[in-house]
């Protein structure tokens, strides 16, 4: 071997060199070409889950109109009273201020089974005896006034009186979750 | 002193080992090589090109669906939300459907009463497990079931409709026992409207 093929080997060698590095360059774009691909698939498969999402928020709220319009409607009064304390004075207040002749009154806090939103209810357990219609009207003003409040029980039975009327109530009033 | 051209010729050492010419494919190496680095850098810039432009891609593809992502993301906020609201609103409407009014109901039978007739025991109860159904015990002080028939009738014109009724006639007192069930008047034309 003699300097003319050493030359050549020096000259092939840098030719290697550039074949070499012009096909890593184009490694190089390859790569970032799949990578673009990739993303636009990313994004493509993005755009149809949020159009799938946005398609089932509208459906949701078309279907879900009334009760949501039920609920800015009803969801007031269950909110005035969210406590036990607020619920046991309200309720104590209403009857002295229909001035019942009140033969015994308990309040207990009660869980509520199934519903996640109203998880517990103040009850009254009220009996009363008195004259019949100023009975009825109180009973029938506190339902028209406190519409959440629920009258779970009503025992009627004959006072001492001739007009009297001895009723026992069991009222719930339903603790809405904060 | 002048020295004659042939002792100039003298000075000069014979030149025996010059190297033999190389083959002739192997000259065409420098060639290749001169046609590899035209070659190498046009390709290298048009592969340099596209790679700036497949990153420009890339990049702006990732922002966009990032941006995406931010919007499906609120998206599934507002269902989730939504949600809430209307399991919120189904509690309440069924706690609202099951605390229909007592009193009307009570008056309804007080009133039905007629002169040789009275009560004599009322309770309604509301069932533990599902308060829209009133569980009803009238004691009243009648010697016919005519009494009960009025009664039964009254209730029923407040669309409340009577299961499992049963009744015990025995001196002078009858007793009705049967479960109300309150039924919306207007359910019933909605359906038939429907159809």
């Amino acid at each position: 071997m003699n300097n003319k093929h050493v030359s050549c080997g020096i000259v092939a060698l840098f030719i290697v060199v550039l074949v070499q590095s012009t096909l890593w360059v184009q490694g190089n774009r390859t790569q970032v070409q799949n990578e673009a691909s990739a993303a636009q698939q990313a994004e493509t498969d993005a755009n149809a889950q949020l159009n799938q999402e946005r398609g089932q928020l509208s459906e949701l709220r078309r279907q879900s109109t009334d009760l949501i319009e039920f609920l800015r409607i009803w969801q007031p009064y269950f909110t005035t009273i969210d406590n036990p304390q607020s619920a046991e004075v309200n309720l104590s207040m209403r009857i002295k201020e229909a001035n019942l002749v009140n033969l015994a009154q308990r309040f207990e806090q009660t869980p509520v089974k199934g519903n996640a939103s109203i998880p517990s209810t103040l009850r009254a357990y009220l009996t009363f005896e008195d004259d019949y219609a100023r009975l009825m009207n109180w009973l029938g003003d506190l339902e028209v006034k406190m519409p959440t409040v629920r009258t779970s029980s009503a025992r009627l039975s004959k006072g001492t009186r001739a007009n009297d009327l001895r009723i026992e109530v069991i009222l719930e009033q339903p603790l809405l979750k904060q | 002193m002048q020295i004659t051209e042939h002792q100039i010729d003298d000075f000069k050492s014979d030149r025996k080992d010059i190297a033999p010419p190389l083959p002739a494919v192997l000259r065409l190496v420098p060639l290749v090589f001169y046609c590899s680095i035209a070659v190498a850098v046009i390709l290298s810039s048009i592969f340099a090109i596209q790679f700036q432009l497949a990153v420009q891609k890339r990049e702006n593809h990732k922002t966009a669906t990032a941006s995406v992502a931010v919007q499906t993301q609120d998206a599934k906020n507002q269902r989730t939300a939504l949600e809430a609201q209307i399991k919120k609103a189904t509690d309440i409407q069924n706690w609202v459907a099951s605390s229909r009014p007592l009193q009307p109901l009570i008056l309804a039978i007080t009133r039905s009463m007629g002169p040789r007739s009275s009560i004599v025991d009322l309770r309604l109860d509301r069932e533990a497990d599902n308060p829209s159904q009133i569980k009803m015990n009238l004691s009243m002080g009648t010697d016919s079931t005519k009494q009960l028939d009025l009664t039964v009738e009254k209730i029923a014109e407040l669309n409340y409709r009577a299961f499992s009724p049963t009744q015990t006639l025995g001196r002078g007192q009858l007793d009705y026992k049967a479960t109300l069930v309150h039924q919306d008047p207007f359910s019933h034309q909605n359906e038939e409207a429907h159809r």
